[in-house]
């Protein structure tokens, strides 16, 4: 098997006024977190819908990060309260199917938060690398996976 | 050729000898449901709880997914990739006389001025054995459209459970080659053969339920616009697909292109004219409400398939009835026009 | 209760305070009732309740124009008061005609209890807490408790919180969450992979008859995400992944407006336990939120509404 040459690829959901800001002053200020992640530009935390997650995880990609404000930092004002309530349900169902916790990770970075954002992602990929590749859509599932 | 039998505990070495070049399918326990499965090579005690499957014997034929080919677009235009079921033939073991009927009635469409490949294929490569019913459902009314619940000549080989022994009969000219030449077999006497034709005539007697079909084809016609009707039977209706999915005569499906990149394949699926999306793909369902769509799936049951095909496409199997969560019950609505 | 039933909706029609009546009719399928529609005084005759009235009627109000007289066990009526919470139905719009629940029986389980195939069974009778089900020359003595829908053992509710006539007196709860629950805590004691193994058998049974959506009452989207083409989320057709991801979201988008009726799993064709999802998340929604479905018509939906002490320690 060439597992030891896998490596993990997870995208990230980022909301335009606080992580995804967050997100770009890590780059500005030359930080450096794993390349595994492609970052996908959200209005709000709110918008996030547990369909892109799910989908995400169904296309084969092997970890969600879904990021937004700090609560009482929404631009919308409460947008992400009413994202963590969904959130919260979502996860749990998720877990209650059978899918590993570390795939789905929540975070609230705000745009000032350059180095917790490097901090959370390189965390998160790393969890994602114990879990191993997602084969959980695939046709047959392997015994131990 | 007479009648043959084989003590139902022998039953085990006649399907053995079956499933030396054929691939036997016969009802089966599974996930909480009765389905028709390849023969695990050793049990045969559905013959003591059987009585029909959920998902109707078309489904083995036509199955509710299916892909059709693939595609790849390569340097000089497309690749096509045919997928054509395999040649393997099977025996569909213990299929009743109602869904054998509804093959021959399904049979009309799918070889039609198109021929339809996959299914036809299937079809070719398949050889029913028919299981006569003893003790029809609360639900069955096949006994009014003609069909006896004991009888079949749309099989190739009949079997008939006269209590310790199975009287297995040859119907098709397939069916009698086959017959043949297995071993094990041995020839029935008169007695059981006067069984068996007691056994038929009393399963037909225990169908109680009818549907009327006097002069049904002109009473719809007449009835057709009768809005208030349809809204009325249609009124309790879900809308969903239950009754389609599990009706061993409907047929209508969905053909959808699935492609990522520079590939994809072309997949058919079942699909229900009781849904609200059904035919909007070329442009948009013309049965916005349920009552029409209702009123569609019993006119080309009961009117439109005999006016192009010259029958009902119904075979009185009554899993509609049995399954639907609402218990919209066909005989009522067609008896009620 | 009957006979109340079929005077107070008598009434209700003469007196032109409702336009329709929706109950429970006999079924034509042995054991099973059907949901009888109607306008007409003279249908009110067939107007039955017995321990087999399962459906949930509360998928009607939001269909049907006009003023209802409906019929609600203690599970349907939550899932009207949680489309009263939604706006879907106007509480002057209906009339609740609550029946006291002591719970429905299960024909599945009874089937089972009994060793015998349903259509040789010639009658079933209450009689106190048992059911004597009368066979071919024999007869069996069940216990209610033993046939009735895995959901009724937890009913905390089974006496409609909202109505406008009782037509019984109030039914005490059973205390008997934990078997109610049994399958769902059973699930949890194996290990993910094995979890997800089991959906994925569940769901590659799945044919899309969109059953379990179709008969849920709080599934009342005008237009399905699966129904949606563009962008097309699911496809239309069934691969065990297209279906398992549609009835997760199915489950997220009527978690808090499930009130654990059953409905989905009762009817589904093929026999997928769609219940051990629902139940899950009313456990879930109830211990984060501390929120019941139907219990408050004047409570806004657990998911429109937040509170700044949410539950947050999975979020980084």
């Amino acid at each position: 098997m060439e597992e030891t040459k896998w490596e993990p690829k997870v995208v990230g959901f980022l909301c335009h006024w606080c992580s995804y800001a967050g997100a770009d002053l890590t780059g500005s200020a030359r930080m450096e977190y794993p390349h595994n992640i492609r970052i996908i530009r959200v209005p709000c935390s709110g918008r996030i819908d547990p369909m892109f997650i799910l989908r995400a995880l169904q296309n084969g990609l092997d970890g969600v990060l879904v990021s937004g404000c700090h609560p009482g930092d929404c631009h919308y004002q409460s947008g992400n309260f009413h994202a963590r309530r969904k959130f919260a349900v979502t996860r749990k169902l998720l877990e209650y199917v059978g899918i590993e916790p570390e795939r789905v990770q929540f975070s609230w970075v705000a745009a000032s938060e350059g180095p917790k954002m490097a901090q959370v992602v390189k965390e998160f990929v790393e969890g994602v690398r114990k879990v191993g590749p997602n084969r959980l859509f695939k046709d047959e599932i392997k015994d131990g996976e | 050729m007479g009648y043959k039998k084989i003590k139902k505990d022998q039953l085990n070495t006649f399907l053995s000898e079956l499933s030396k070049d054929y691939t036997v399918v016969l009802p089966s326990r599974s996930g909480g449901q009765v389905v028709f499965a390849p023969w695990d090579g050793k049990n045969t005690d559905f013959l003591d709880w059987y009585k029909n499957t959920i998902i109707p014997p078309k489904a083995l034929f036509f199955p509710p997914v299916e892909e059709m080919f693939r595609f790849r677009k390569g340097e000089e235009g497309y690749e096509i990739e045919e997928l054509m079921p395999d040649k393997r033939q099977q025996i569909i073991f213990g299929i009743r006389p109602c869904d054998a009927r509804a093959l021959k009635i399904i049979d009309m469409l799918f070889a039609d001025t198109y021929k339809d490949p996959y299914y036809l294929r299937r079809r070719e490569n398949s050889l029913l054995v028919g299981l006569s019913c003893n003790e029809p459902c609360d639900t069955c009314f096949c006994a009014s459209l003609d069909i006896s619940p004991g009888q079949s000549e749309d099989v190739d080989i009949l079997c008939t459970d006269v209590s310790d022994n199975l009287l297995i009969e040859a119907i098709s000219e397939k069916g009698s080659n086959l017959l043949s030449e297995m071993s094990g077999l041995s020839d029935a006497g008169s007695e059981e053969e006067s069984k068996a034709k007691e056994m038929r005539k009393s399963a037909k007697e225990k169908i109680a339920r009818q549907i009327n079909l006097s002069g049904l084809q002109e009473k719809m016609r007449s009835n057709f616009e009768n809005r208030e009707y349809w809204e009325k039977a249609s009124k309790k209706c879900m809308a969903c697909g239950i009754c389609t999915y599990v009706c061993p005569t409907c047929h209508c499906f969905d053909i959808n292109d699935e492609n990522r990149k520079k590939e994809g394949k072309r997949v058919r699926s079942w699909d229900s004219c009781k849904f609200p999306l059904f035919t909007r793909m070329p442009m948009e369902n013309p049965r916005h409400e349920k009552w029409r769509r209702m009123r569609q799936r019993y006119h080309h049951k009961f009117e439109y398939y005999p006016m192009n095909f010259g029958t009902i496409a119904c075979t009185g199997c009554g899993r509609c009835i049995r399954e639907c969560p609402v218990n919209v019950d066909v005989t009522e609505i067609i008896g009620g026009i | 209760m009957e006979n109340k039933l079929k005077e107070e909706a008598r009434k209700l029609l003469k007196e032109g305070k409702v336009d329709y009546i929706v109950g429970y009719g006999k079924g034509t399928v042995k054991f099973r009732t059907s949901p009888l529609i109607t306008n007409k005084e003279e249908d009110i005759e067939g107007l039955v309740i017995n321990p087999f009235i399962a459906n949930n009627l509360s998928r009607y109000p939001a269909e049907i124009k006009g003023k209802l007289g409906i019929v609600v066990k203690g599970c349907d009526s939550r899932s009207l008061v949680s489309l009263i919470q939604d706006n879907k139905v106007k509480r002057d719009d209906i009339v609740i005609l609550g029946v006291p629940c002591e719970g429905v029986v299960d024909i599945k389980k009874l089937v089972e209890q009994i060793g015998a195939d349903i259509d040789q069974v010639k009658e079933i009778d209450k009689e106190g807490d048992n059911l004597i089900v009368k066979m071919d020359g024999s007869k069996k003595t069940v216990l209610f408790g033993d046939v009735i829908f895995d959901k009724c053992f937890g009913c905390e509710y089974p006496t409609p919180l909202e109505y406008d006539i009782l037509l019984g007196s109030e039914v005490s709860p059973r205390v008997e969450l934990e078997k109610s629950l049994k399958k769902i805590k059973e699930f949890e004691d194996i290990n993910a992979p094995e979890r997800w193994r089991y959906w994925k058998e569940q769901f590659s049974k799945c044919i899309r008859c969109y059953a379990c959506r179709n008969v849920c009452p709080a599934c009342f989207c005008e237009r399905c995400f699966v129904d949606v083409n563009i962008p097309q989320w699911i496809t239309t057709y069934g691969s065990w992944q297209d279906n398992l991801v549609f009835q997760l979201i199915r489950t997220l988008h009527v978690a808090g407006r499930c009130s654990d009726c059953g409905e989905c799993e009762r009817s589904c064709p093929v026999g997928i336990t769609l219940r051990s999802l629902q139940r899950k998340m009313v456990e879930e929604v109830k211990g984060l939120f501390n929120y019941e479905t139907g219990v408050d018509k004047d409570a806004p939906p657990v998911f429109t509404h937040y509170e700044a002490t949410d539950p947050e320690e999975f979020i980084k």
